[in-house]
């Protein structure tokens, strides 16, 4: 049984590994990291920060911009795994010379997850290892151990979200009678997680809390430092508390927020510790492995229970 | 295991879609004995590939059972998967890999060791003549070349039961001379063949027992004698007849004969039609009139699928 597991999980790493939409995607991320961390760094220099000398604030532009960057490639890495698992096999043919073979149903699609795991981390940790010294090097700073640590730790929380993707297209795969048609749901769910609910996340603070304060301003006299502050950070921490609320169940946003607690700073600068980073944001570890399980589970059973008709 | 390899009882499989129930099939019983070449004949949508898909285990009966070489298609389902090669009619491979991973893969999860399979494939690819093509990708293969393809891999294990799907569907005529001549041997080594068409102008005559599906039913099933005799007793006797002289004289005098329905001549062939078997009163012309030659006249394949799909015999 785990024989033909393993025969399947090296087929599904070989095929991809060779084929360019794997690749696309590794490149894809590179790219966008590298020009937004560039686009970053040229801005700063801009405003007069001579290259950027607090080397922290370079290191958390950076972390910053491989979250948000995986944020929107790590997705498409699962779905890109997960749409045709099964239905692209229909769709072709192959699933029936495959499953006409002495092996139970189950083999196959373990074989498909297990090589889908191996592919994403693969994918983010090559992402990750090729952008960031390329980044590192272009802003021209110097990162230490710990900095370098936590960028690659990066690759944890992406696989999960990629991972999430992942068995969510395998779910819609599973059922769908068509690649095409999974394709198409898989990446309405991305866009929904992705752009529309930040949106309307925004939108329902926006109408509970009404208008932001406005800024005091005299022209005759000079600003004063805090003035306004308490006001403003009162409204955008209960925005941030709405728009979380709504968001809870969101694997980007969970995904966001626990990279933001592995770079959390304490007041003298250094960062918190990994476990304690962890230990505050095990809520968002949690509903990346709810989203996990609660498509793996029902896209395994579902698969098992189907017959070929086609 | 009895003398069948393939039995099925009172086989039911039921669909529900969107348009409602369909049954598509519907209490077949069949039974294929050992070594030979069997036909299952019908038209599209009469349930040959559903009765093949439960034998192999890819569809679960509603009802009824089925057993491939005494193993429960069920219950058993690996057990008869390791023993049959399956040919499906929709099938595809992995276009980005080459003819050889293609098998090599198959071959690993039927249970094939490695080394043996370095032997086996260039074997099965010499077979259907694509050992040429052994290192191309799949994508730049023709209909035919995957076609052999797909019959490579059903005979890469070496199984006592091949079950194919209109196997020669994009085949050329080298492709289906090929093919004929792999399933003759196949049988010779004492194996059995189950195809699966509706070309039965290509691949009835090499079939040596049949049986017929319609919506699901089956209509009939035996050698190809008896199915024969079916049609005969319903549609008659034909018999040609080969006459050195006095055709018309002949053709008078078979007009008197019991049952004869029809006679009619060109140059010196008679064709007689009866109700009934006269072939012992066409004997005893034989001497009187010069009679060379007296055959009867099997009905094509055509006239039976015709006869069989028209519900000539239930």
């Amino acid at each position: 049984m785990i024989e033909k597991v393993l025969i399947i999980t090296k087929k599904e790493i070989l095929e991809n590994i060779k084929s360019v939409k794997y690749w696309a995607i590794v490149g894809l991320f590179v790219l966008l990291y590298l020009s937004s961390t560039y686009a970053i760094g040229f801005a700063l220099r801009g405003l007069g920060q001579q290259g950027i000398q607090r080397r922290e604030r370079v290191v958390l532009t950076l972390s910053s911009q491989v979250a948000n960057t995986m944020s929107y490639i790590a997705p498409l890495i699962g779905i890109a795994l997960g749409f045709g698992a099964v239905a692209a096999e229909r769709d072709k043919g192959t699933i029936r010379l495959v499953l006409a073979r002495p092996i139970y149903r189950d083999a196959l699609i373990n074989g498909k997850v297990i090589a889908a795991f191996i592919l994403i981390v693969l994918a983010v940790l090559a992402s990750t290892l090729i952008a960031v010294p390329l980044a590192i090097s272009v802003q021209g700073v110097n990162v230490t151990l710990d900095d370098f640590t936590r960028l690659v730790f990066v690759t944890v929380p992406a696989s999960l979200l990629a991972l999430a993707y992942y068995t969510m297209a395998l779910f819609v795969s599973v059922n769908a009678g068509r690649s095409s048609q999974a394709l198409v749901v898989s990446l309405s769910m991305w866009i929904f997680f992705s752009f529309i609910l930040p949106i309307i996340s925004s939108f329902i603070a926006f109408q509970i809390l009404g208008p932001p304060p406005a800024m005091p301003f005299n022209a005759t006299r000079p600003f004063q430092p805090g003035q306004g502050s308490r006001q403003f950070a009162e409204y955008y921490g209960k925005y941030s508390q709405i728009v979380n609320t709504i968001q809870i169940m969101s694997p980007n946003a969970r995904y966001t927020s626990l990279i933001n607690a592995l770079f959390a700073l304490r007041q003298s600068g250094s960062y918190e510790t990994l476990t304690s980073s962890l230990g505050a944001r095990w809520l968002d570890v949690v509903v990346l492995l709810f989203y996990i399980a609660a498509f793996a589970i029902p896209s395994y059973v579902l698969f098992l229970r189907r017959q070929e008709t086609r | 295991m009895g003398e069948y390899v393939i039995e099925t009882q009172d086989l039911v499989k039921v669909y529900k879609d969107r348009s409602g129930v369909v049954k598509a099939l519907d209490g077949v019983s069949l039974k294929v004995p050992k070594a030979v070449l069997f036909g299952l004949f019908g038209p599209n949508g009469s349930g040959k590939t559903t009765l093949i898909s439960i034998l192999v285990g890819l569809q679960l009966p509603t009802s009824g059972s089925a057993q491939v070489l005494g193993f429960d298609c069920v219950r058993e389902s690996i057990e008869v998967r390791k023993r049959v090669g399956l040919l499906p009619e929709n099938y595809g491979f992995y276009e980005s890999m080459t003819a050889y991973e293609n098998l090599e893969y198959l071959g690993k999860l039927d249970g094939i060791p490695v080394q043996e399979l370095k032997r086996r494939i260039p074997e099965v690819l010499e077979l259907v003549g694509l050992k040429e093509w052994i290192n191309s990708k799949v994508k730049s293969f023709s209909r035919g070349m995957t076609q052999r393809l797909a019959l490579a891999q059903a005979l890469l294990k070496d199984p006592e039961i091949l079950l194919l799907d209109e196997p020669t569907l994009g085949l050329d005529p080298q492709g289906s001379t090929m093919f004929r001549k792999l399933m003759e041997e196949f049988v010779k080594s004492g194996k059995s063949v189950l195809i699966s068409t509706h070309l039965l102008h290509e691949l009835g005559y090499i079939c040596t027992q049949a049986a017929f599906l319609r919506k699901g039913k089956l209509v009939a099933q035996g050698s190809i004698e008896e199915l024969a005799k079916v049609y005969s007793k319903e549609k008659g006797y034909s018999y040609e007849l080969l006459v050195a002289e006095d055709v018309e004289l002949l053709v008078k005098e078979l007009m008197k004969l019991e049952g004869v329905i029809h006679v009619s001549f060109e140059n010196d062939k008679v064709r007689v039609r009866a109700s009934e078997d006269i072939s012992d009163e066409l004997a005893s012309l034989v001497g009187k009139f010069r009679v060379k030659a007296m055959v009867p006249i099997s009905p094509t394949w055509d006239e039976l699928y015709q006869f069989y799909q028209g519900g000539g015999w239930e």
